[in-house]
């Protein structure tokens, strides 16, 4: 593990090399253990594959840097916890996707054989980010990797359901985007007006890291 | 419902409210927006007494005209767009007054405050629209804003007047050298690179917005095109494989896969959000 500081008032921790299942399970362990005791003057977490950006208050803490050393010794101890094993949800897509036919041609594949291996999974939300509640969704059978287009398009769907080189995902609103989209989901994964008026924001968010979900073929 | 102020009679090139954002939600996905020029929206509020967390409304460059709805104090700040009304400087707005802001002159964005403040909705405790993620929407045509019903503004006994002091108003056209810090992948530049961008002019680009700000000029080559998406923060100075930089600005995604060389000062965001399409701005390391 190792930091190095972003700006005056943030550092970023790298807590592993490379995207895995163990990975996400230290990543869990460390926000948990930052919800329960968190520093003084720490205003933002923003966890992510590989690495955290924890965010401070110039205020109570001038200099972040100070902190780092500290904080690494107490990531390392938090160490890997088992990820809480929570009810796997599941997402319907009906495989229509623009890009389906190119990847299909490009792979030599079925569309019966895609659905299937993009069905089996069942897949962990790695982090949330590019847009509100999209969810990395790590796993992807290495048959199904994919690069990116080589230009994004203008505009995608929200409900889009993509594979972006080693992942899938979700778009979760109408937004430029990269990824191969191979299909479409109903299911809104980010609804501003879901949740009871007063009630807890996050449940705007349909997915939170550490969820797991399997996609459903659906017609 | 507090009274109503402003009918919107044209939205110009972009109208929305916003306030100093929603910092705290980046781990949803969510970027932290607000106003682009921080500074200005801040004299704005202070000019009549309102909170600093009070919602302004913010025009892109020109075009937008607005009719008054009834008698109230405004300050109108940021990009000089030939304001009906004398600008940085707390105004008494008169009942069937139309303000208009015909043509941009320098800057980019143009700040609008009310006594006591704007009313609005807030969306993960802010009012700030983000259009995209549809958090709010933009002022259309027809749109009716209303103030908060707290307090009334009044000018101290024996005050003629209120402005901005000289000092604190800003030539957009002549931003002084941005200040940045190092950023995560300063190490996957060369020296060569890092001279360069420090050494050279960037113009911006006019493919900027509130997500980010494009800056032309000769390119950089980092030693990896990607790396492993990971957090980003407002100001940070981001490589693409084509050499020219984009700088996150306040609506910008909140993870990203271009190395980032470095980090704008928050304080010096704001001055880069008034810079225009070919302004030549100029960056400074800090230590």
């Amino acid at each position: 593990m190792n930091w190095v500081a972003y700006g005056p008032n943030a550092l970023l921790f790298r807590f592993a090399e490379q995207v895995s299942g163990q990975a996400l399970s230290r990543q869990r362990s460390i926000v948990t253990d930052l919800e329960r005791h968190p520093p003084a003057g720490l205003v933002e977490v923003v966890p992510a594959f590989t690495a955290m950006l924890l965010v401070f208050d110039p205020k109570i803490v001038p200099k972040p840097t100070h902190a780092a050393e500290e904080l690494l010794k107490r990531f390392e101890a938090a160490g890997q916890g088992k990820l809480p094993a929570t009810a796997v949800k599941e997402i319907p897509v009906r495989y229509d996707g623009e890009d389906l036919k190119a990847i299909l041609k490009g792979k030599g594949m079925t569309v019966e054989k895609l659905c299937e291996l993009h069905c089996a999974p069942v897949y962990k939300v790695y982090m949330l980010g590019f847009s509100p509640g999209f969810p990395y969704l790590g796993d992807l059978d290495p048959r199904l990797h994919t690069p990116r287009l080589a230009s994004p398009r203008a505009k995608v769907r929200a409900g889009s359901v993509a594979i972006g080189g080693e992942h899938t995902g979700i778009y979760t609103v109408d937004s430029p985007g990269g990824w191969n989209i191979i299909g479409h989901t109903p299911l809104k994964i980010f609804d501003p007006t879901r949740g009871e008026p007063n009630g807890p924001d996050e449940a705007m968010f349909w997915l939170k890291p550490g969820d797991r979900v399997k996609f459903v073929r659906v017609d | 419902m507090g009274p109503k102020v402003f009918e919107i009679l044209e939205p110009g090139l972009g109208t929305t409210l916003q306030d100093r954002g929603r910092p705290g939600w980046r781990r949803f996905g969510v970027p932290p927006g607000g106003a682009m020029d921080d500074h200005a929206a801040h004299w704005a509020n202070r000019l009549l007494d309102n909170s600093p967390d009070a919602p302004v409304v913010e025009f892109l460059l020109q075009g937008a005209k607005l009719r008054v709805l009834a008698e109230t104090w405004i300050a109108v700040t940021g990009a000089d767009a030939e304001a009906s009304v004398p600008t940085w400087r707390a105004v008494r707005s008169y009942e069937d007054d139309v303000l208009q802001f015909p043509a941009n002159r320098s800057g980019v964005w143009v700040y609008l405050a009310v006594e006591s403040g704007f009313e609005s909705p807030r969306w993960l405790g802010s009012a700030s629209v983000y259009t995209r993620g549809r958090l709010g929407q933009p002022c259309a045509s027809g749109s009716v804003l209303c103030r908060a019903a707290s307090a009334r503004f009044e000018l101290p006994r024996g005050v003629a007047g209120r402005v901005v002091d000289w000092h604190e108003r800003r030539n957009y056209e002549s931003p002084p050298p941005l200040r940045v810090w190092r950023a995560p992948q300063w190490d996957l530049f060369s020296e060569t690179d890092r001279e360069l961008f420090f050494a050279q002019e960037w113009a911006i680009s006019s493919q900027s917005d509130r997500v980010g700000y494009r800056l032309a000029g000769r390119p950089l080559k980092p030693a990896a095109a990607q790396i492993l998406s990971e957090p980003v923060l407002v100001g940070s100075i981001q490589i693409p494989p084509d050499g020219q930089p984009i700088v996150t600005m306040r609506d910008g995604p909140t993870v990203g896969g271009y190395p980032k060389l470095g980090l704008v000062e928050a304080a010096d965001v704001s001055w880069l959000s008034q810079c225009r399409p070919g302004v030549k701005v100029r960056f400074q390391l800090l230590p």
